[in-house]
């Protein structure tokens, strides 16, 4: 199946220097050149995307938007290109960076990277909780702090954290309220383990 | 609710009538802008002229109840009380309307349904219905006295400033707000298994959807316009000090 990557770069130049970059390896993407945040709005009412490049003076003054377009668009990468001195807060914004002086193979292997974790993504969507995003489950909805969960298994906290990315991911819930119901629902604890 | 492909961008001079038989949650839009129905066969245009309301705000507003996307437009300071207005209206839909049909709804689930996850779900509900209500609260008791306050201040209407109070910081709230509502919607559909004879979760999920579709808008409203307007009117206040 090939890719959408959205190009978000005013400069012809930068443009098409990232463009003859990927052609390189037989990636099968397909590109987008857009010039605003809105322009990447509009795509979206007619194409999924995979990934947008962008040139963070775009959304220097527009983080607000910026920000809700992200929130819409939950499956895409945001990679800021970088070639000149950003805020740390803008910089922050985007799940990663490119920046001027990466060599053609650095691009080369973050966008592969993206790209085939989103397969494995979609993948991971249909299945059920492991045993170890149970355990974790288990304790999270008695009222177990990550700390906790994290020195009762002998995992890092770091490592809960990802399980309960894991967790939300695969049933759509967020809250430790609904998650609690959704363990209720199948038999993963009993409201008088609530209780105690 | 809103099926994305039907998407149609609304313009001034089209009839307000049509634009509701095209999508009837307009009418909730009106009743937000204290607009009464009985359009006749009114333009966007004319009724925006009669009711005094900035042309520009409702256009957006009404694509934004079409699906359509949130387009920049430097507004004038004057539309700020319009604004102000049109959301306290909303809260009092939410508040008065929607919220307690949904909680009436899962009280009636657990009546017949008398499991610990639906009690759990009560539960759940009664929690956020208070998170929610002090939220709403919040902003109508302090930021949108404060908006208007700053507002009648730059407009000279009244030269001291009540609260030294910034909007930047309370829009945190907003996404758990939504994310709540998204867990109760997955549990309905998804998880819960129901004796249900009266179709009380169709019901209870159609006032879902109808309340986050409205709440959405309500955000895209406060975060993209009025919060914006509000910065741009505590720098110029700054300006002027």
């Amino acid at each position: 199946m090939s890719k959408n990557i959205v190009i978000a770069e005013p400069s012809q130049i930068i443009y098409e220097g990232i463009i003859n970059i990927l052609k390189i390896e037989s990636l099968n993407i397909n590109f987008y050149k857009v010039d605003s945040l809105t322009e990447i709005q509009e795509l979206s009412l007619h194409h999924s995307f995979n990934i947008v490049l962008i040139n963070p003076a775009l959304i220097n003054n527009q983080i607000k938007i910026y920000k809700a377009i992200n929130k819409e668009l939950s499956n895409v990468q945001w990679l800021g290109i970088i070639y000149s001195y950003f805020d740390k807060e803008i910089v922050s914004l985007f799940d990663d960076v490119i920046t001027i002086n990466d060599s053609s193979d650095i691009i080369i292997n973050k966008i592969k990277k993206i790209l085939n974790s989103d397969q494995n993504q979609d993948k991971e969507q249909f299945e059920a909780l492991t045993e170890r995003e149970t355990e974790v489950l288990k304790l999270l909805v008695t009222g177990k702090a990550n700390k906790e969960i994290a020195d009762t298994l002998y995992i890092s906290t770091h490592t809960v954290i990802s399980h309960r990315k894991n967790i939300t991911k695969k049933t759509g819930i967020k809250s430790v309220s609904g998650l609690t119901i959704y363990a209720v629902v199948n038999h993963i604890i009993t409201i008088d383990n609530l209780k105690e | 609710m809103i099926n994305h492909s039907n998407y149609k961008y609304i313009t001034s001079d089209m009839k307000m009538s049509d634009v509701i038989f095209d999508n009837p949650y307009f009418i909730l839009m009106l009743e937000h802008f204290e607009i009464e129905l009985t359009l006749q066969e009114k333009t966007i245009k004319q009724i925006c002229n009669e009711k005094k309301i900035d042309i520009d705000l409702l256009l957006t507003f009404a694509n934004l109840y079409n699906g359509g996307q949130f387009k920049e437009i430097n507004y004038s300071f004057d539309i700020v009380p319009t604004i102000v207005n049109y959301l306290q209206k909303s809260h009092d839909y939410y508040l008065k309307e929607k919220l307690p049909k949904i909680q009436f709804y899962i009280q009636e689930l657990y009546k017949i349904n008398e499991k610990s996850e639906i009690f759990l779900l009560e539960k759940f509900f009664s929690e956020y219905l208070n998170e929610i209500t002090e939220h709403l609260n919040f902003e109508s008791n302090v930021v949108y006295p404060y908006v208007i306050n700053l507002f009648n201040m730059i407009s000279n209407k009244n030269n001291s400033l009540k609260e030294n109070f910034s909007v930047i910081n309370y829009k945190e709230h907003h996404n758990d707000i939504e994310d709540k509502l998204a867990d109760f919607k997955n549990l309905l559909i998804k998880y819960l298994s129901l004796n249900d004879e009266q179709n009380i979760r169709r019901k209870l999920l159609f006032n879902l959807f109808e309340l986050e579709f409205d709440l959405n808008i309500h955000t895209m409203i406060e975060d993209s316009i009025l919060i914006p307007i509000v910065e741009r009117m505590e720098q110029s206040k700054e300006n002027s000090l």
